[in-house]
């Protein structure tokens, strides 16, 4: 890629571009079917808030979040692309999919709790800013897997940087290990990435 | 059952251990160096709050304060965006 | 009887997170205290509350909401704080600066 003469590099660019359209952005879920998806969110989190279940409050909800469900159904449901069945899908990703990043995510909070009160205790730091690369496109993706670097144990993302083909993430770590690009991703993202790439295009 | 002492139970021993860490943490608002310090100060401060709201509701048997304890967290997080925003035009 | 062990663990982890924050040398190395200590200590005290307190389904669920809130905004609003005082000019003590060499 770097070894490509300049007007070359464009008609490239163009080239990956149109394919990156023709794999994703066509097949979007219709329009009923992202509406029906906002409005199960947003009156789930009616009844869970409001706490009653008597019948003029549950039609209330259902007819204030259909009416702002009818025009912000592009906000949520951007990323995700029709791929087989999607309720086998959402039941999949609900029972197996989710409790297994729970798994992960609990143990690393805890070891990056007990880490920094180490290092406010004794104070050896030796920060620094990396640079790692992400194989993620979708905004979504990128939003979880960037809070993921931050809850898990010395790692603090600062900035992303967002190109056609690839992402990267400028982290803040408390102590330096290695500077090389590979071996610091996989010591930052460990086995997150392989489990968002299941979800997440 | 109200109970009237809020030392008789672990939680409301809890109230009190919060509320010293967060005057502790007021330290870094008033006399940070930089804006960005008293914004960290503010955002742990409002953290801390939100739990006490979340202890109190229970000690009082009071459950609307949980409503009050959403939207205090949803209020710390768009005053931080709009602080952030505001830090990072104005150079 | 968990619930006193994850309250503990909470109110140890708070204490911490303000050692941490009193200090650490610069910005950046203060946030990792506030973000990941407060976020953990206020999950476990929220799981702590969601099993000690006797009321209806709901309100243990509200409990539960809360702590996810808590976990999706905070990372959030500490990344915005981080980038905010980055471009605002506050220089990081550090060995290697990577987002320097890229945004000069």
């Amino acid at each position: 890629m770097s070894r490509v003469p300049f007007y070359l590099k464009e008609r490239l660019e163009e080239v990956r571009r149109r394919v990156l359209f023709e794999t994703y952005e066509v097949q979007k879920l219709p329009r009923w079917e992202r509406i029906t998806f906002t409005w199960l969110v947003l009156f789930s989190f009616w009844i869970v808030i409001s706490g009653n279940l008597s019948l003029e409050n549950i039609f209330a909800g259902a007819l204030s979040s259909l009416i702002i469900s009818s025009f912000m159904y592009d906000m949520l449901t951007d990323d995700i692309r029709a791929s087989g069945h999607l309720i086998e899908k959402i039941i999949y990703i609900a029972l197996f999919l989710v409790p297994q990043y729970l798994f992960i995510m609990i143990f690393r909070l805890l070891e990056s709790n007990f880490r920094v009160a180490k290092h406010a205790i004794l104070l050896d730091i030796n920060p620094g800013i990396v640079k790692i690369r992400s194989d993620l496109h979708s905004d979504t993706g990128l939003t979880i897997l960037a809070n993921s670097i931050t809850l898990t144990p010395g790692t603090l993302t600062i900035d992303v940087d967002k190109k056609l083909g690839e992402a990267y993430l400028y982290v803040h770590w408390l102590n330096v290990e290695t500077l090389d690009r590979e071996k610091a991703g996989y010591k930052i993202k460990g086995d997150i990435e392989e489990w968002l790439k299941k979800i997440f295009w | 059952m109200v109970e009237e002492n809020l030392l008789v139970n672990p939680f409301g021993w809890g109230v009190i251990l919060l509320l010293i860490t967060a005057s502790l943490v007021s330290y870094r608002v008033l006399f940070g160096p930089t804006l960005a310090d008293r914004m960290v100060g503010l955002n742990t401060v409002t953290t801390k709050i939100v739990v006490i709201i979340a202890l109190l509701s229970v000690l009082l048997e009071a459950y609307f304060l949980l409503d009050i304890a959403i939207v205090l967290l949803m209020v710390n997080a768009v005053s931080g965006l709009i602080l952030a925003k505001y830090m990072e035009v104005r150079r | 009887m968990i619930e006193y062990f994850f309250l503990a663990l909470g109110l140890l982890v708070m204490v911490f997170s303000t050692l941490g924050i009193l200090r650490f040398p610069d910005v950046y190395t203060r946030l990792h205290a506030t973000t990941k200590c407060d976020t953990g200590g206020a999950m476990s005290i929220m799981i702590a509350l969601a099993i000690y307190v006797d009321a209806s389904f709901f309100i243990k669920l509200k409990f539960l909401i809360l702590a996810f809130l808590i976990a999706l905004i905070n990372p959030m609003v500490s990344h915005a704080v981080a980038r905010g005082a980055y471009k605002y000019g506050i220089k990081p003590k550090v060995v290697v600066d990577m987002y320097a060499w890229d945004n000069p």
